[in-house]
């Protein structure tokens, strides 16, 4: 190992780095840019929802009942209805995502003790969405009915309302999340988008990165030289895991600071931590490298095993316990969720190294293994 | 050590570099197969041959960046077989791949570039800033240290890459055809700093080259075609392994002379209006008395010929042609004479141009790519746009056919303005672009259907298009066969052929003979002699290779986006020597200073040629007295002074360096 080709190496591979527009874009703008995009774009929690309301009832029952809909902050109040043919119209816009429909006599039949249907048609294409939404239908019409039956009780049987409604349901539930109060989606999504983040851009930078140099006839320099195999893969991979390692603060900056984030955790085994994985995801595109020949091939093959498995088996939207058998399997056998485990136990739960430093332990193992592998399949005297 | 009818067995004591049986496959194909080779301490030995001949597998193998098959490498008197022993040498060893500036870093300085070469070969600081001053002073590239590498010239590139490779002061250098690509002034400019340095620091050194041309330059060198060494040995001796002369004269009816010719010599070429015919076995006179009498059996009698030694090419093909490894092509003799048709061209009846350009002009931004560019191009004329990569000829190309809006300026395509009727004229052109338009995945006749289709032809026109052009561009035997799966020569032929689908009167070719063998070339070009002389096509072609510019009736040459020459090759050397004189080359036992000596006495186009001088004279013979007067002053011996035949090279090359001279831009 002799230090001064390593800097060469570093320092050449830097100003290239800093002065090609795209890798440029590629190192310091494109993390950042996915994250505030993902972020902004995957917030998960259904609110404010448009909703609209044909009332053939018009009666202050009808209001009073509508209204439990109109104020609730999962809906977005967009105006009443003239007719039937208004509704398809604007469901199939996009424009609301339900409408709901008080039949006439709606205060008569209430009062006269009769039961009586109120239809509420929902856009369904988003499946997770609609049955959110058709879950707050049902809450809202439920407290609907109790309010209404403890009045009638408190009414007919003389009693206080408090009571009546209390002798209804003798049970109440009493939940509270840990971790993340109000289960707002951003605060557990911003987190994860940095474990996605990071395991996309260093690879690609690196896969693109050695991979140009091949494509160029580059990398002839350094076959030709007496620079050896290792001084050559720590000098050129050293700005990028050192970029890597800039790019997590930054977004680290945008969870906590643009979507509110909590981060409760012991910072400097998250900092460390981080540093493994960044070095893994790097060993990724090493390995990438070293089996393509071409820019394209590296960019689809970096593709293919970061964002998907990324996407389906890192715990990102599906928790890894809620996976088939073979999901759970492949989870395992990939960086990312040791990862994820990391990024949301210091950002939510605010533990730290006395309960990840297994999950800590895989990245060390993983990051060693892959570039031992990326070393021993690096020639500097290939067939061809 | 020439190669005869057997393997050439080289013969140096202690060589620097030592190939035996060496052998290189890649995959299934063979890419070397036997090579044996010895380069001794302090040669410019060089290997010539086309694209894919195995070039730069051998190379890559002795720079220690490629592994091989088979065979034994000794380079420095160590035995390569493993990376580890590779990297054992490396420490004394340079190496310049391919590719114009390929290896080079765009976005770093030249400074910068050569700043990483050191560091990285740990050549200490103090030593490499005044190597660095030294070596970019001899390239002159210190004016542009700060500028970044992707800003410069081609010629600056290479001359930059050869300042990196040097950097670490190597015992041996290995750069991979290092002027392919580079303009003629570039490639002297590159060979005689090469020879300086190398001579001054004592360096050994393997140079590929595609272009025949350049063997002058090496003291031995090994002829490469299709994974074999098919001569080794020095210039001279390679040229003395085929003995015979060269005879070329003037003719009027040149289709029945060379058909004539064809019949009794196995190599007669067609070059503007002159037959040009290798007899082989023959001293120059009777060579000429054998021209003389076949010509005067077709009919023709000869006026005057000009006689004298073959070219590298003709050896190269002669060779060949003994160890069969090449296909003839399929046309008779006969086929190059046949029809009634009058072998001089007929002037079309309105008297223009099938071609015209005026005044073009095409910017990119703030270059200025094409500058002022007008010509004319005769019906049935052969014309060639000759200049380096990025001189502009495409360009040129690409606003005549329509594909390119020019900056201003206008031009005439048969007999349609390039800006009013676009539409017009491609109906009546046919265009080849050096990539070869072809579908790899389709066969042979599947690509002309094809194009044919495009064309909108018929199913009847279609077939007999496709007829024509089979028997045109020799494809019989190929038709079935998948594009990719065929030689360069053959796609090369067969992408001609769907140029030529819609029976265009007007042909583009864009390079259409780089990376094809020579042999392929001269089958390309009888097939665009026949086509210009009976078919009555006008043809553009450009091309970077000076020596095919002989073939074409009527030159332009382009420098910098300008044309600085637009005449018949044959008037152009006549100018040239008019204006600057003969060609002079000087034979020495110690070519550097004798070089100087001659620049300093104010002698023109001096360069250095391996062991020879070329310069220009207009009195030979004074020059020779002068000449010799000033080596005897400095005591540097003799060996020949001789008169050499002016080439496209020194047109081209004394043209610019006028222009340069005059106040014109620099490169």
């Amino acid at each position: 190992m002799n230090l001064k080709r390593i800097l060469a190496v570093t320092s050449r591979e830097s100003r290239g780095m800093v002065r090609d527009k795209l890798f440029f874009a590629m190192a310091f703008i494109v993390p950042s840019l996915l994250i505030l995009t993902f972020g902004y774009g995957l917030s998960l929690d259904v609110m404010h929802s448009p909703i609209a309301v044909l009332d053939y009832d018009r009666t202050p029952m009808s209001r009073d009942y509508l209204h439990r809909f109109i104020d609730s902050p999962s809906f977005s109040f967009q105006g009443f209805l003239k007719s039937e043919r208004d509704i398809y119209p604007l469901l199939a816009s996009g424009k609301v995502r339900a409408v709901m429909i008080i039949p006439e006599h709606f205060q008569k039949s209430l009062l006269a003790g009769r039961p009586t249907a109120v239809q509420t048609l929902i856009d369904g294409t988003f499946p997770f969405r609609a049955l959110t939404v058709k879950g707050y239908v049902i809450g809202i019409n439920n407290a609907f009915n109790m309010s209404e039956f403890s009045r009638y009780l408190s009414r007919t049987a003389g009693m206080s309302q408090e009571r009546a409604l209390s002798t209804l349901s003798p049970i109440r539930t009493e939940v509270r999340c840990l971790y993340n109060r109000n289960l707002r989606s951003d605060w557990s999504i911003a987190p994860r988008l940095m474990m996605m983040v990071m395991m996309i851009c260093p690879p690609f930078l690196t896969a693109m990165g050695v991979v140009r140099e091949k494509e160029t006839g580059a990398i002839y320099n350094i076959y030709s030289s007496t620079i050896t195999r290792g001084e050559y893969l720590i000098g050129k991979l050293a700005p990028y895991v050192l970029v890597s390692i800039c790019n997590m603060a930054v977004l680290w900056f945008i969870a906590t600071e643009v979507f509110g984030a909590p981060f409760r955790g012991d910072r400097l085994f998250f900092f460390a931590a981080s540093i493994l994985y960044v070095i893994c995801t790097t060993g990724i595109g090493l390995i990438v490298s070293v089996m393509v020949t071409t820019q394209v091939a590296a960019a689809l093959v970096t593709f293919i095993v970061t964002v998907v498995p990324t996407v389906f088996y890192s715990g990102m939207f599906v928790p890894v316990g809620s996976l088939s058998q073979a999901g759970r399997i492949v989870a395992r056998l990939l960086p990312a969720m040791y990862y994820t485990n990391i990024v949301t136990g210091c950002f939510l739960k605010g533990v730290g190294f006395e309960v990840l430093w297994s999950d800590a332990l895989v990245l060390a193992v993983y990051a060693a293994s892959l570039f031992m592998i990326g070393y021993s399949r690096f020639h500097k005297r290939p067939a061809s | 050590m020439v190669g005869g009818g057997s393997t050439p067995r080289p013969q140096t004591a202690n060589p620097v570099v030592k190939l035996r049986a060496f052998t290189k496959n890649y995959g299934r194909q063979q890419a070397v197969c036997g090579v044996d080779l010895d380069i001794g301490f302090g040669e410019i030995f060089g290997l010539i041959g086309p694209d894919g001949a195995g070039k730069s597998s051998v190379m890559k193998a002795v720079a220690g960046v490629m592994s091989f098959d088979a065979g034994t490498l000794d380079v420095f008197g160590s035995r390569i077989d493993s990376e580890r022993s590779a990297e054992r040498v490396k420490e004394r060893l340079g190496f310049m791949p391919q590719g114009l500036g390929q290896n080079l870093y765009p976005d770093l300085s030249v400074d910068e570039n050569i700043d990483f070469f050191s560091r990285s070969r740990l050549v200490p600081r103090q030593e490499a800033e005044e190597r660095k001053r030294i070596l970019l002073e001899m390239t002159r590239l210190t004016p542009f240290r700060r500028r970044p590498m992707k800003n410069l010239s081609g010629g600056m590139k290479q001359k930059l890459g050869l300042v990196c490779t040097l950097i670490h002061e190597p015992g041996l250098v290995i750069l991979d055809e290092p002027t392919t690509g580079l303009d003629p002034v570039s490639r002297r400019d590159f060979w005689t700093i090469l020879s300086v340095l190398l001579r001054e620091k004592k360096i050994t050194a393997l140079v590929s080259t595609a272009y025949m041309d350049e063997a002058s330059r090496f003291h031995n060198l090994s002829l490469f075609y299709g994974g074999r060494v098919i001569a080794q040995g020095s210039p001279d001796q390679i040229m003395a392994a085929v003995p015979g002369s060269l005879v070329a004269f003037e003719t009027k009816r040149q289709s029945q002379v060379l058909a004539g010719l064809k019949t009794r010599f196995s190599d007669v070429q067609a070059r503007g209006s002159w037959l040009r015919v290798f007899v082989k076995g023959a001293g120059e006179k009777e060579a000429a008395r054998q021209v003389r009498q076949a010509a005067g059996a077709a009919g023709e009698d000869i006026a005057e010929l000009r006689s004298g030694p073959p070219e590298l090419e003709d050896i190269f093909i002669a060779l060949l042609r003994e160890k069969k490894l090449t296909s003839e092509g399929s046309h008779s003799a006969a086929w190059l004479a046949e029809s009634s048709a009058p072998s001089i061209r007929e002037v079309p009846p309105n008297g223009g141009a099938d071609i015209e350009a005026q005044n073009l002009v095409r910017d990119f931004g703030t270059f200025r790519a094409v500058d002022g560019v007008s010509f004319r191009v005769e019906r049935g004329e052969i014309f060639g746009l000759l200049g380096a990569n990025g001189a502009g000829k495409s360009t040129v190309i690409k606003m005549l056919v329509g594909l390119l809006p020019p900056t201003a300026g206008t031009g005439y395509v048969a007999g349609h303005g390039m800006l009013q009727a676009p539409r017009a004229i491609r109906e009546r052109i046919g265009y080849m672009s050096q990539v070869f338009s072809l579908y790899r995945d389709l066969t042979v006749v599947e690509n002309i259907r094809l194009y044919a289709g495009i064309y909108g032809l018929d199913r009847k026109q279609s077939r007999a298009r496709t007829d024509w052009i089979l028997e045109m561009a020799e494809l019989a035997g190929h038709e079935d066969h998948q594009t990719e799966a065929l030689p360069m020569g053959v796609r090369q032929r067969l992408a001609l052929g769907c140029a030529l689908v819609h029976s265009p009167r007007i042909l583009f070719l864009d390079e259409p003979t780089s990376g094809v063998d020579p042999i392929g070339r001269r089958r390309f070009w009888d097939i665009l002699f026949r086509l210009s002389r009976h078919e009555m096509v006008s043809i553009l072609i450009t091309t970077h290779y000076m020596g095919e510019a002989e073939h074409c009736d009527h030159l332009a040459l382009m420098y910098g986006g300008k044309v600085v020459a637009d005449a018949s090759p044959e008037e152009m050397k006549n100018r040239l020597a008019l204006q600057a004189g003969q060609l002079l080359e000087v034979k020495t036992d110690n070519p550097l200073p004798a070089m100087n000596v001659l620049r300093e006495a104010g002698f023109e186009g001096v360069s250095i040629h391996g062991r020879q001088i070329h310069l220009l004279a207009r009195d030979p013979g004074a020059a020779e007295r002068h000449i010799r007067e000033l080596l005897a002053q400095k005591s540097i011996s003799l060996l020949a002074i001789s008169e050499q035949p002016l080439s496209m090279e020194d047109v081209f090359v004394y043209q610019v360096m006028n222009l340069e001279k005059n106040g014109g831009k620099t490169a």
